[in-house]
């Protein structure tokens, strides 16, 4: 089934990459611009269910990376054997310097929470969402805490170790 | 009833049923509140030692904080402790509320929870085993004897410095001081 799929998917768009790093998982590393297409082909082949969308930094390389997890509702019937659940992980890179992506919510509605809440952490600007609020955070910061290049301990000493303590002044 | 103690009850009766029904807030914060259903169920049964959860800030007078606070957390634990009627007491729980715990470099929560509310007692450990809350129930009753369990006073004493520090935790607060400036006592040093 692994090879099936990773044949098919390579046979219907270009410029990917499909690789299988173990059994049970499918990786494609896509383009920005083609991931919705990618994302509506795998929910027709069955891949009805966005398990997770994640982001990493990479600060050293420039570049934001988005993962799209994908499995389906059908695997947790008892006809599917362990090695017959399929995950499949779509990444995509996108710059540090624009970090911009269209929304999923479109193909998979339940996107909304994590496309806010990594519109919060990590800055990433999700273009078509209907409302990017805060949605774990009480405060603004400068940088989103989730970045890389974020000093949680200065800003730990910045912000709480400023605050004096009460029974201490007496 | 322990007959040594008859003396103690007639003489300050309100402060004996104080000890004795503890009421505390059904408040779920970290990871502490795994410990708190064997405690107040039948594996360990916190009756016997007359605490008892209540279901609303109102009807409670002993605040449980049971474990990390985060910033969105205090505005609530504020809110909550606010409303509970006097006498009231504090005990943080585990080492996230005394000094961070393992999140003492975190961006979003409160690294030492006595700055914002006064604080009656520590149990410290990660996590406390439900033993642990027992004993720091009977160190309560201990204070409350000697008159240490005083934190809603502290409260009342220290309130602009609590509320700024709240304020500068939380940004500017939605709800209107508790105390007026003018209502604070003076000559009530405890």
């Amino acid at each position: 089934m692994n090879k099936s799929l990773k044949e098919k998917i390579e046979s219907t768009f270009k410029d990917l990459k499909v690789a299988i790093p173990e059994e049970s998982r499918i990786a494609v590393t896509a383009e920005n611009h083609s991931v919705l297409a990618i994302l509506r082909f795998l929910k027709d082949a069955g891949f009805n269910h966005l398990a997770l969308i994640s982001a990493v930094d990479w600060i050293e390389d420039g570049f934001f990376e988005l993962c799209f997890i994908l499995t389906s509702y059908m695997q947790n019937n008892v006809e599917y054997t362990d090695s017959q659940r399929l995950h499949i992980i779509l990444k995509t890179l996108i710059p540090r310097e624009k970090p911009q992506c269209k929304t999923a919510i479109g193909i998979f509605p339940n996107a909304e929470p994590y496309e806010r809440e990594i519109h919060e952490l990590f800055g990433i600007k999700f273009e078509g969402h209907p409302r990017l609020t805060p949605l774990l955070l009480e405060r603004e910061y400068e940088i989103p805490p989730f970045r890389k290049d974020f000093d949680t301990r200065k800003y730990v000493e910045d912000v709480f170790g400023n605050i004096p303590s009460v029974e201490n002044n007496k | 009833m322990d007959r040594n103690k008859i003396t103690k009850w007639l003489k300050e009766p309100a402060k004996m049923a104080n000890k004795y029904s503890l009421h505390a807030i059904y408040f779920c914060t970290g990871c502490g509140i795994i410990e708190i259903p064997p405690v107040i169920t039948a594996r360990w049964d916190a009756e016997r030692f007359g605490v008892i959860p209540a279901a609303t800030p109102r009807q409670a007078n002993l605040f449980l904080i049971t474990g990390y606070v985060s910033v969105k957390t205090l505005r609530a634990i504020i809110r909550t402790y606010e409303q509970m009627p006097e006498p009231k007491y504090t005990v943080g729980f585990g080492s996230c509320p005394i000094n961070g715990g393992m999140y003492w470099d975190s961006y979003n929560t409160i690294k030492h929870l006595d700055k914002y509310i006064p604080i009656d007692g520590w149990i410290a450990g990660c996590m406390p085993r439900p033993e642990a809350i027992f004993i720091a129930v009977t160190h309560l009753w201990t204070l409350i004897d000697k008159e240490m369990a005083n934190g809603y006073i502290r409260y009342r004493k220290n309130y602009e410095s609590y509320r700024r520090n709240q304020e500068l935790a939380l940004g500017k607060l939605e709800w209107p001081p508790l105390y007026k400036a003018s209502e604070e006592p003076q000559g009530n040093e405890q």
